[in-house]
């Protein structure tokens, strides 16, 4: 399995290098957020101002709020595109199972994705001198939420190969994911409390949440909580992923568009 | 051990409440080097079935056997299989020749220097060595197809499943593609090789198989299905006038005489006592009617339509 996310990395790094105006795009995109973070510009984080008015936690919330919006769409953006342009039973053709080569496919485009924000910020941060004190231990929380990103991810995937287009849903779906990685759950009573434990990405975001605005401590349970909920989220994501592949396969889907 | 065995496929599709059978009752078997036609006409179930025994569409009923593994519980069964899939480009046009076949070599499960290793070498062989670093959407129509094929070929498979290899593709390039066919069944391939060239099919394959409307209506070796198609007529040119006695004789055995030629339809023992009349006239040509591939496919075909 490593060396099928070892070829997925080397994949995604070679499409990044023949598309050169894309990544010089993608690359000035993310350098003025930082730096407009840097300059106090709250607003520019968009949802991540949820996250408190501290730089630290402006650019964790940000990385969040951008990593959670790429791990929902990829596969599914992926998925369409490969049927489009006929490479998509080629990768079924693989013994290792279309779920595990976009699983795969899925952690290469994250480390690449981070690879990208952290080389930024960390010129940035060389650059105008400033200082960020991470709470080192917000990355476990981020990890978690992703997890159940990817897991809707999944879900999504899904619908993309059976339909085949669901462009207009991907881009209503952004607001979805805005209502839970803004509300925060936790500070709500009985439904919304348990609703925040139950939705995907939420026990994570709140966690982060109250790491970095409210300064809590590391609250081993909660992060239990959201490491259950990410990796259940996953799973099932999976999980529908692989039913739809049968489905697909059964109806004779697969390659039409 | 057949490479590949199929046997009783079924497959239905339902759209808007509508049961549409495209395959029922297939049955396929190929050996080790043995070229296969799976012939039909556009709609006939052809693809359905190719993608049924590659595992890309779930039969309704019957079994898929790939060395006697089933590639629809058993995934790695898909190590022994490459395909060249019609309608679609199986490759990456943003990557270059080397790149794809290391990536679908790893995909197929190679590490990925023996993906590298052995990319190279097919690239050697198909000649596209020179453009190994080339972006694959740079090359020509014919230069993507024999990359198609050594990816599907990069993981060393039994079965090889090429699906319209020559459509779309200019006198030469079919002709190359056609060479490394009949290369790749000499080594021992086994491929199933589906086309609207007649003639390549003729040319390639060791057994046909002819579907219509989801059935096989028929299945031999190649040779044999063309014997059976091919008429009993043999055609005889004489290199001078026949004389009135022999018109007489020739006609009492049935034959007929046109404008120096002589058309016999009846066994072989029949064609020497024709061949005994003209003696010692000089006889230019002998030739018996032989069908070909084009006339069997649409007699086959059109006898199904009618029936």
């Amino acid at each position: 399995m490593l060396r099928v996310i070892a070829i997925e990395f080397k994949r995604g790094l070679l499409n990044l290098r023949r598309y050169p105006l894309e990544m010089v795009g993608q690359l000035v995109v993310i350098t003025l957020i930082f730096y407009g973070l840097f300059l106090g510009a709250r607003y520019i984080a968009g949802p991540a101002a949820q996250f408190g008015g501290r730089l630290d936690a402006l650019v964790v919330g940000y990385v969040l709020w951008t990593l959670s919006l790429f791990a929902i769409g990829d596969l599914s953006w992926g998925l369409m595109n490969e049927a489009r342009e006929g490479t998509l039973e080629q990768v079924f053709l693989s013994p290792y199972g279309p779920a595990r080569v976009y699983l795969a496919r899925n952690v290469a485009s994250l480390l690449i994705m981070l690879g990208f924000n952290l080389v930024i910020l960390f010129v940035l941060l060389f650059l105008t001198g400033a200082h960020l004190h991470f709470a080192g231990a917000a990355v476990w929380p981020l990890a978690a939420a992703l997890l159940g990103a990817y897991g809707v991810g999944f879900m999504l995937g899904a619908l993309a190969l059976y339909f085949k287009r669901i462009q207009a849903f991907l881009n209503l779906f952004q607001f979805v994911m805005m209502f839970l990685v803004m509300t925060p759950f936790e500070r709500l009573e009985g439904p919304g409390r348990l609703a925040g434990i139950l939705l995907p990405i939420t026990p994570g975001a709140g966690m982060l949440r109250g790491l970095l605005a409210r300064g809590e401590p590391f609250d081993m349970h909660l992060f239990a909580l959201a490491l259950v909920n990410g990796l259940v989220y996953l799973l099932v994501g999976l999980w529908v992923f692989t039913y739809a592949v049968r489905l697909t396969k059964e109806r004779g889907l697969l390659g039409g568009y | 051990m057949a490479v590949l065995r199929a046997e009783n496929l079924h497959k239905t599709f339902r759209s808007r409440g509508r049961a549409v059978q495209a395959v029922s009752g297939v049955s396929l078997r190929v050996e080790m080097g043995e070229v296969l036609a799976f012939l039909g006409p556009n709609g006939a179930g052809k693809t359905t079935t190719i993608k049924m025994v590659a595992g890309l569409v779930r039969p309704d009923r019957g079994l898929v056997r790939i060395e006697e593994r089933d590639p629809h519980r058993d995934p790695w069964t898909l190590r022994r299989l490459g395909a060249v899939l019609e309608g679609n480009r199986n490759v990456y046009w943003r990557l270059t020749p080397l790149e794809n076949l290391e990536y679908f070599g790893v995909l197929r499960g190679l590490t990925a220097g023996a993906a590298r290793r052995r990319g190279e070498l097919l690239l050697r062989r198909f000649d596209l060595d020179h453009k190994k670093n080339v972006l694959t959407q740079q090359l020509s129509r014919g230069m993507q197809q024999k990359l198609a094929i050594a990816v599907s070929l990069v993981h060393e498979p039994a079965l090889l499943l090429l699906d319209e290899p020559t459509l779309g593709l200019d006198v030469e390039a079919a002709e190359t593609v056609k060479q490394i066919v009949r290369e790749l069944a000499a080594e021992g391939q086994a491929i199933v090789l589906t086309t609207h060239h007649l003639d390549v099919a003729q040319q390639l394959s060791e057994r046909v198989a002819i579907i219509r409307e989801g059935r096989i209506v028929a299945k031999d070796r190649t040779k044999t299905l063309l014997a059976r198609f091919s008429g009993e007529q043999y055609e005889i040119e004489v290199a001078a006038e026949l004389d009135e006695p022999r018109r007489r004789r020739l006609a009492g055995l049935g034959a007929e005489v046109t404008d120096g030629h002589v058309v016999y339809v009846g066994d072989p023992e029949g064609l020497w006592q024709v061949l005994e009349v003209l003696r010692p006239l000089p006889i230019l040509r002998v030739e018996k009617d032989r069908a070909d591939l084009t006339e069997v496919f649409l007699k086959l075909v059109r006898e199904e339509a009618d029936a």
